[in-house]
């Protein structure tokens, strides 16, 4: 048997050899995706005292196969109905051991006042947030893998389907009037509400003729009612005109919202 | 006359010997296919035409290695390997799209970046290209050989 001949047999038993190594370590690479289990849990919107709202999704990783994950990483958009970006977040892990479950949390932090600068809209309507996630990892530590999925997360607004309904107009005395100004409106949000609303009403020449305040304590799910006592004079009342309602509450302050009367 | 039956019986002979030795090593091939097809039959539902375009290569693969064997100690044999590394190569980066693979289950677009195996399975065919032409020049070198013996 020449070199030649040697050198032949010895490339074809590498190669041979090299070939069972890659399709064995890729039949196994794939086959424990099987046994690879990835929750994203519901994501959960709640707001803080400080007026901050939380989107919170949990992570659970089941690692059951053969190999290890790496550079496990999830990157999170959240968008307005506009598609403007309102938050975003990032979680890292950098390593999955084989027979390992790992829980995470990804935590998705933003001002509601950032909400209120693009108007009145999220106060008093219930919407959804689009949230655009980006999942990536290394199967077996060394084959990419990316999963963009898009999905929405409820957001209930505070003051929903907030209005005042018809006021009541009877004589206080000789000079003044006393106005019983019944408002209303569901808390879907998920916390309860405590502050104020503060009701100020204008005659038709844009004058204010009175104001009233009323404090708020809402759970979150109940439908409020409520009436704000306005006393005002005869003389200076308009058959229209204008309310001018300001919301105070822990986590928030709007206002105007103008709703006319008469 | 005797001398050219004999010749014709002992061609026949090989050659039966090298379709059923070819024959075996087809059948053990695509047993091997089969065990690591069982690792990779749970993603058939999800990968659309996963099953057809691996048996396309196997059906291909085995042929070109059946023709090699049965063509044994020919030249042929070589155009045969080389012609199966060239279509592994080709098959396998036409087939998983350059090595970035893009697909979508329920609402979830996946891509899967197999470029590392990719290159390790072309640097492997290489190597098998490689070897065949090396096998071919020695093939030619020891018929040149046993032509200048004579």
């Amino acid at each position: 048997m020449s070199f030649m001949d040697v050198s032949i047999r010895m490339t074809g038993l590498a190669s041979t050899l090299f070939w069972t190594l890659l399709v064995a370590f890729f039949a196994s690479a794939v086959y424990s995706v099987k046994d690879l289990h990835l929750n994203l849990e519901n994501p959960t919107l709640s707001l803080t005292q400080e007026g901050y709202a939380i989107i919170s999704i949990s992570i659970k990783i089941e690692n059951d196969g053969f190999h290890n994950l790496s550079e496990f990483n999830l990157t999170t958009k959240v968008a307005d109905l506009n598609g403007t970006r309102i938050t975003g977040g990032f979680t890292f892990i950098p390593i999955v051991k084989r027979n390992e479950k790992i829980v995470a949390f990804h935590n998705l932090t933003f001002n509601t006042a950032l909400l209120l600068e693009k108007g009145p809209y999220y106060l008093f309507n219930d919407s959804y947030f689009t949230v655009t996630a980006i999942i990536g990892l290394k199967l077996a530590e060394v084959i990419p893998v990316q999963a963009i999925s898009n999905f929405s997360v409820p957001w209930g607004a505070p003051f929903y389907n907030f209005h005042i309904e018809q006021p009541t107009f009877e004589p206080h005395n000789s000079t003044h009037l006393k106005i019983v100004a019944p408002i209303s409106f569901e808390n879907h949000a998920s916390i309860d509400i405590n502050g104020e609303i503060s009701l100020y009403m204008y005659n038709s020449n844009g004058e204010l003729v009175s104001q009233g305040e009323s404090t708020i304590t809402a759970s979150k799910g109940v439908h409020y009612r409520d009436s704000i006592v306005l006393y005002v004079q005869t003389s200076a009342i308009t058959e229209k005109g204008t309310f001018e309602v300001y919301f105070s509450t822990q986590f928030l302050s709007y206002g105007p919202l103008v709703i006319p009367y008469g | 006359m005797a001398d050219e039956n004999g010749n014709i019986k002992n061609f026949a002979k090989k050659l039966v010997f090298k379709a059923l030795k070819a024959f075996l090593k087809s059948i053990v091939f695509y047993i091997a296919y089969l065990l690591v097809w069982s690792f990779f039959s749970t993603f058939e539902g999800y990968v659309h035409g996963l099953r057809q375009t691996v048996e396309n290569f196997v059906i291909i693969y085995i042929s070109l290695g059946f023709f090699s064997d049965l063509v044994s100690d020919t030249i042929f044999q070589q155009f045969f390997n080389v012609a199966r590394a060239i279509f592994v190569m080709g098959y396998l980066t036409l087939a998983l799209n350059g090595g970035i693979l893009n697909l979508t289950y329920m609402d979830i677009a996946l891509t899967i970046d197999l470029r590392l195996f990719l290159m390790v399975a072309v640097m492997l065919s290489l190597l098998g290209l490689a070897r065949s032409m090396l096998q071919a020049i020695n093939y030619a070198h020891k018929k040149a050989e046993s032509a200048s013996n004579l």
